[in-house]
């Protein structure tokens, strides 16, 4: 037996907490780990979802890896797409002025 | 179609007044003319009445209220009428030579011709409207003679003091007409009197049949006694204010600031006179009612006594007459106040008309005295009545008729009709009859007294005797004319315009006795040394500032009402319009924080702003969902 | 409370705790280290909600690949030894991510929350369902998905190689 409060609440923490990252971070590396934070709150969703028996065709164990292989997708190109631009600009920081004439 | 004439006259000789005011012939042409015209109407119209005669109007409707508009005509109207059209008479002719240096005689005229219309209007009315119409004329007209001389800053205050005093009292009496009306759904004076009035055959019926005192009244359909008094109350706060009684007493004196002869209309026939002709007009209803009589009853007998202690230490005698109109206004007023309910107020009305009388022939006689000898104050007069012969009889008859001695003058008889009234009313015990009685009999003893000490001050001898130059006969001619009535008025209680008792001899004598106190206590002094002087010499500074009550209205009414008004602004400034001017510093911050953000471009902000609007979404659809 | 809900709650505070230092501290790799903290913690929610294959594949993927992914770049971009100064934010700025924050945790709890009714018993789902269902129903998804890891290896080599000094692509 097992109350659902505690995933629920975990999750909405999670993306929260993820989601104050995203808008606090001025580094582009550290604006992915708000992200993580945000996935890992759906895949506990996700997951007490299967827990509460309330899933078909095992979506509740299915789902969260697709979900877990995407991130890693995503985070192979952002990786990428940062590291360009620390060449070309030698900087990492969003907020960095005119960010779009350099990169052109 | 006479009372529309009636009313007309004076009206039309106003407008045409201003028309011609540039022409001083024209306008005096007019205004002597018109009023002289007016004059013949109003007696015409008093020796024609016979019983009471209503000449309808041009009937409207307002919705459920009926305003028919009516004017109405009986003897005791058309006595009143004559004498408010002889005094107007009076003061024309008299102020084309008072004024005839004043350059804004023109509108003087007019003003005055204005005021008599409204005066006439209020006596001949048979619509609670029209009275509250030529009311309110009154009270703007009151305005414009007592400011006539608006370069002065005395006569500014005077004139504004009078309007805002009469104004704050006039809401009661718009209300409680307004009230009256509402509850009959007509404002014609017939119609009014009806269902107010108490039904006390069909109650006695009714309770001699063994009914309960509720169910009598609810049988007989009696109008509620408490709505009435509280309407009535409301109608006499009115009539106080507007004939200065306490607590309104103060503007009066300062009124004396106006040219002498508007001093003369407002005082003897006018403004302060139209309150009993009101409250004679709803005196069936106001008999009914004891609330509202002893109301009344109260105030004027306190301010018959206080007006006749103040009216004895003036040291300027005009004030000394205006003190005296309040006291005597006070006198009619108290008949009304107790007359028993079977009598009616004509005893009132008849002391408004001698009044009327003496009190124009001692203001323009005044008048023409302080011309010649330079001032008002009772220094300066002394012994100025030596300049014309009439001076020394008007003041004589004037002086004598204001204390009320019987038989011999006006004032004397019509003062005994008010005492037996109020007698009468004191005998039945229903009402103010035996407070008003006392006040009466106590103000009779002083207003002799300080009758006593004007016509001595006016009359002593002295060395150098002032004269009168240059004075037209024409104004001889009024004030022989008005001494003559003043003597001989008394004759119309004979032509029985109105309806009084005869007065016994026992309360004759009984008040030259009481007149005889008064004048051996003035006499105290001698003949030659000013009696205030000699009995009341600490008491005058007071009563030059008539109790000090002008500055307890500006303590007591005005300082609050100023600060209500500053605290009323700062609301409407501070707080009601700091949201008005909020929302343009949010606008204005919220521009501005846009800008900023849009300033440098930055990715974090529109990521910042990205999330912020999913979340107000989202925001927004969890509360449209649940 | 049961023994599940003990564990949970363990886990669960060490998920929240970790990821609130990761979001906050100024230690740059610092963050990338509570990261694992916090994905640990969640493993470890996972594992108590009976979902034993994903807790496993969240260690191995996450913390494995994807964090050191992370340091890697980190590394790469220069990232400082102690706090990192050239991207400190204002005290503004991070009271407003923090408020942002805030609101989202809210506005998810407050649909969430209503939809937690007492205490049920865990749904097992073995390894062996899973398998069944993933290379059975999900298979279609399951080929899309390893396209689209191989566009992710190809784009991400693209962009981030070193273009040609002699312009030989040009």
């Amino acid at each position: 037996m097992i109350h659902l409060l505690g995933p629920y609440l975990l999750a909405s923490a999670l993306v929260g907490l993820g989601v104050a990252g995203i808008a606090a971070r001025r580094n582009a590396v550290l604006l992915l780990v708000g992200i993580e934070l945000v996935l890992s709150g759906s895949l506990v969703l996700l997951v007490a979802t299967q827990a509460a028996g309330a899933d078909r065709w095992a979506a509740g164990s299915v789902l969260p890896l697709f979900v877990i292989t995407i991130a890693a997708a995503e985070v192979v190109v952002a990786l990428a797409v940062v590291l360009l631009v620390f060449r070309l600009r030698g900087t990492i920081d969003l907020d960095a002025p005119s960010a779009r004439e350099d990169v052109s | 179609m006479t009372p529309w004439l009636l009313v007309g006259l004076p009206v039309a000789a106003a407008v045409l007044g201003v028309a011609l005011r540039r022409n001083d012939l024209l306008a005096r042409a007019v205004a002597v003319g018109l009023g002289a015209a007016t004059l013949l109407v109003a007696v015409l119209a008093w020796a024609l009445a016979d019983g009471s005669a209503v000449s309808a109007g041009p009937g409207l409707r307002a919705g459920e209220l009926a305003v028919p508009l009516d004017l109405v005509l009986d003897p005791t109207r058309g006595a009143l009428a004559a004498v408010v059209a002889l005094v107007a008479l009076a003061v024309q002719v008299y102020s084309t030579w008072y004024l005839e240096t004043d350059d804004r005689y023109g509108q003087f005229a007019a003003t005055v011709s204005l005021f008599t219309g409204a005066m006439l209007l209020v006596v001949v009315s048979a619509d609670l409207l029209l009275t509250v119409v030529g009311w309110e004329v009154m009270g703007w007209c009151s305005y414009l003679l007592i400011g006539h001389w608006s370069r002065r800053a005395a006569a500014r205050r005077a004139a504004l003091k009078a309007f805002l005093v009469t104004r704050v009292a006039d809401i009661g009496f718009v209300l409680g007409i307004i009230g009256l009306a509402a509850g009959a759904g007509s404002t014609s004076l017939s119609a009014v009197l009806a269902p107010w009035r108490r039904p006390t055959a069909c109650i006695d019926a009714a309770l001699a049949d063994g009914a309960l005192a509720g169910e009598a009244l609810t049988a007989c359909g009696a109008p509620d006694g408490a709505l009435r008094a509280t309407l009535l109350v409301l109608v006499v706060v009115g009539i106080l204010g507007k004939s200065a009684q306490v607590p309104f007493q103060d503007w009066l004196a300062d009124a004396m600031e106006g040219p002498t002869p508007a001093s003369a209309l407002i005082h003897a026939a006018t403004m302060v006179a139209a309150g009993t002709v009101v409250l004679a007009a709803l005196f069936p209803v106001f008999a009914d009612s004891p609330a509202a009589r002893w109301f009344l009853g109260v105030a004027v007998a306190v301010t018959m006594l206080l007006a006749a202690l103040l009216a004895f230490a003036q040291t300027d005698l005009k004030r000394m007459l205006a003190w005296s109109t309040v006291s005597q206004v006070a006198v009619m007023l108290s008949a009304v106040a107790a007359a028993p309910p079977a009598d009616g107020a004509d005893a009132g009305l008849l002391h408004l008309w001698s009044h009327a009388l003496f009190k124009s022939l001692l203001f323009l006689a005044i008048g023409w005295a302080a011309l010649a000898a330079g001032g008002t104050a009772a220094m300066a007069l002394r012994g100025s009545a030596a300049a014309a012969p009439v001076l020394r009889t008007g003041f004589l008859v004037g002086f004598l008729s204001l204390a009320g001695v019987p038989l011999v003058v006006v004032g004397g008889l019509s003062k005994e009709h008010v005492l037996v009234t109020a007698w009468d009313g004191a005998v039945q015990a229903d009402g103010p009859g035996v407070l008003v009685l006392v006040a009466l009999v106590l103000t009779a003893a002083v207003t002799a007294a300080y009758s006593t000490r004007g016509y001595l001050v006016l009359t002593a001898h002295v060395r150098q005797q002032p004269t009168a130059t240059g004075v037209p006969a024409v104004v001889h001619g009024v004030l022989w004319v008005l001494v003559l009535l003043t003597v001989f008025g008394s004759l119309v209680v004979l032509t029985g315009s109105f309806a009084v008792h005869q007065v016994s001899a026992l309360w004759m004598l009984l008040s030259v006795l009481v007149i005889g106190v008064g004048v051996a206590v003035a006499l105290r002094g001698g003949f030659d040394r000013d009696p205030a002087q000699v009995l009341a010499r600490r008491f005058v500074p007071v009563a030059d500032a008539g109790l000090g009550v002008d500055l307890l209205y500006r303590r007591v009414v005005a300082t609050p009402v100023l600060r209500l008004a500053r605290l009323v602004a700062f609301v409407d400034t501070e707080v009601v319009d700091a949201y008005v001017r909020g929302s343009a510093v949010a606008t204005r911050a919220a521009g501005w924080a846009g800008a900023r953000l849009h300033r440098a471009e930055r990715p974090s902000a529109a990521v910042g702003l990205v999330l912020t609007g999913v979340v107000l979404l989202g925001a927004l659809g969890v509360l449209a969902w649940s | 409370m049961t023994a599940l809900d003990t564990a949970f709650a363990a886990s669960g505070v060490l998920a929240v705790v970790g990821g609130l230092l990761a979001v906050t501290t100024r230690h740059v790799v610092h963050a990338a280290l509570w990261l694992v903290v916090a994905l640990l913690g969640v493993a470890g929610s996972l594992l108590v909600l009976g979902a034993e294959l994903v807790a496993l594949v969240l260690v191995l993927v996450y913390v494995g690949a994807v964090v050191v992914l992370v340091l890697f770049a980190l590394m790469l971009t220069r990232a400082p030894i102690g706090p990192d100064l050239a991207h400190a934010v204002g005290p503004w700025r991070a009271v407003g991510a923090g408020l942002l924050g805030l609101a989202t945790a809210g506005l998810l709890a407050s649909v969430l929350v209503p939809l937690a009714d007492g205490s049920v018993s865990r749904a097992e789902i073995s390894t062996d369902q899973v398998a069944e269902q993933l290379f059975g129903t999900w298979v279609w998804p399951f080929e899309l998905l390893s396209l689209l890891l191989l566009a992710a290896l190809v784009g991400a080599l693209t962009v981030a190689r070193r273009p040609d000094p002699g312009g030989t692509a040009s």
